[in-house]
């Protein structure tokens, strides 16, 4: 840009503070790989339990607990994509914030289910899980995450009708429209915007 | 014609700095100078003016064994900004 001090009119001013704001918007790309993760983790460890719980088959350890293993990518990840990130913006703070609370809501439901031993907690996991994942596509103005949240409601009310192996289905679903079909269409966008900067 | 306008911030790189942060939490000096293509001296000088000014904070560290310079928006930064934009278009509806 060609900072030229003489005729700085109005509309050169108000054009520019537009091209700037716009430029600082386009700069935030996620990869999406967080999500890809999550949705197929909690997508292998959904149909795991759906066939420990319709052929009576076990692996030989609670395959829940894969999940954090998954912790270990997530922060390998994370703090790769800091380093080489030169900017923070104003979502990424507030979706952190929904992002920690999500974590703790789940590690709370987690240990009352261990406490009382419920076999009906999917419903509210899969509640759970809707509403990260709506406010983040809300935040983005990201659709597949706003759909991704509604049907995680959706299947979470259906699973108050439905026997325990047909929750991990719904749950199996809810890990793929939330988590993984969002993460895929943020990898292809990287992916994109990559070449095109190329 | 612009004598109500900040003159702080009426200058196209001091302008693009701020619209810049008015965006994000902070940024480092490579993101601004990066989107603005100014010069390393040139957007140092003018960080410094808008540091003067009080409308930037910018902290000099090191990561990973490099120098790194973040800069982000104050208050009275952000409030000098609504002003400058309010005064603009108050200036282009007398125009239309």
């Amino acid at each position: 840009m060609a900072m030229q001090e003489e005729n700085f009119s109005e509309h050169d001013s108000l054009r520019l503070i537009n091209e700037m704001i716009g430029k600082a918007k386009r700069s935030y790309v996620t990869k999406g790989i967080a999500s890809i993760v999550w949705g197929v983790l909690i997508m292998a460890c959904s149909l795991l339990t759906w066939a420990e719980l319709r052929f009576n088959w076990y692996p030989g350890f609670d395959v829940w607990l894969l999940v954090f293993l998954a912790l270990i990518p997530q922060i390998f990840f994370s703090v790769k994509e800091k380093k080489t990130r030169k900017f923070t913006g104003h979502d990424e703070v507030t979706a952190r914030y929904v992002w920690t609370a999500f974590a703790v809501a789940i590690f709370l439901t987690t240990f009352y289910d261990t406490r009382y031993g419920s076999n009906e907690s999917a419903t509210l996991f899969m509640m759970l899980y809707g509403i990260p994942t709506f406010i983040t596509g809300g935040m983005f103005n990201f659709k597949p995450m706003i759909v991704g949240g509604v049907l995680c409601w959706m299947f979470s009310a259906i699973s108050v009708y439905t026997p325990a192996s047909v929750d991990m289905l719904l749950m199996a679903a809810s890990g793929l429209f939330a988590w993984l079909i969002p993460g895929i269409i943020l990898w292809n966008r990287y992916q994109k915007q990559r070449r095109a900067n190329v | 014609m612009f004598k109500d306008l900040d003159p702080i911030l009426h200058s196209q790189l001091r302008l693009a700095i701020v619209s810049l942060l008015i965006s994000v939490k902070e940024a480092e000096f490579t993101f601004l100078r990066e989107k603005t293509n100014a010069s390393a001296g040139n957007l140092s000088v003018q960080l410094n003016k808008l540091k003067e000014a009080g409308y930037v904070d910018i902290t000099k560290q090191f990561k990973d064994n490099y120098p790194q310079t973040l800069c982000k928006i104050t208050r009275k930064g952000v409030s000098a900004f609504e002003v400058y934009v309010n005064a603009l278009r108050s200036y282009i509806s007398k125009e239309e």
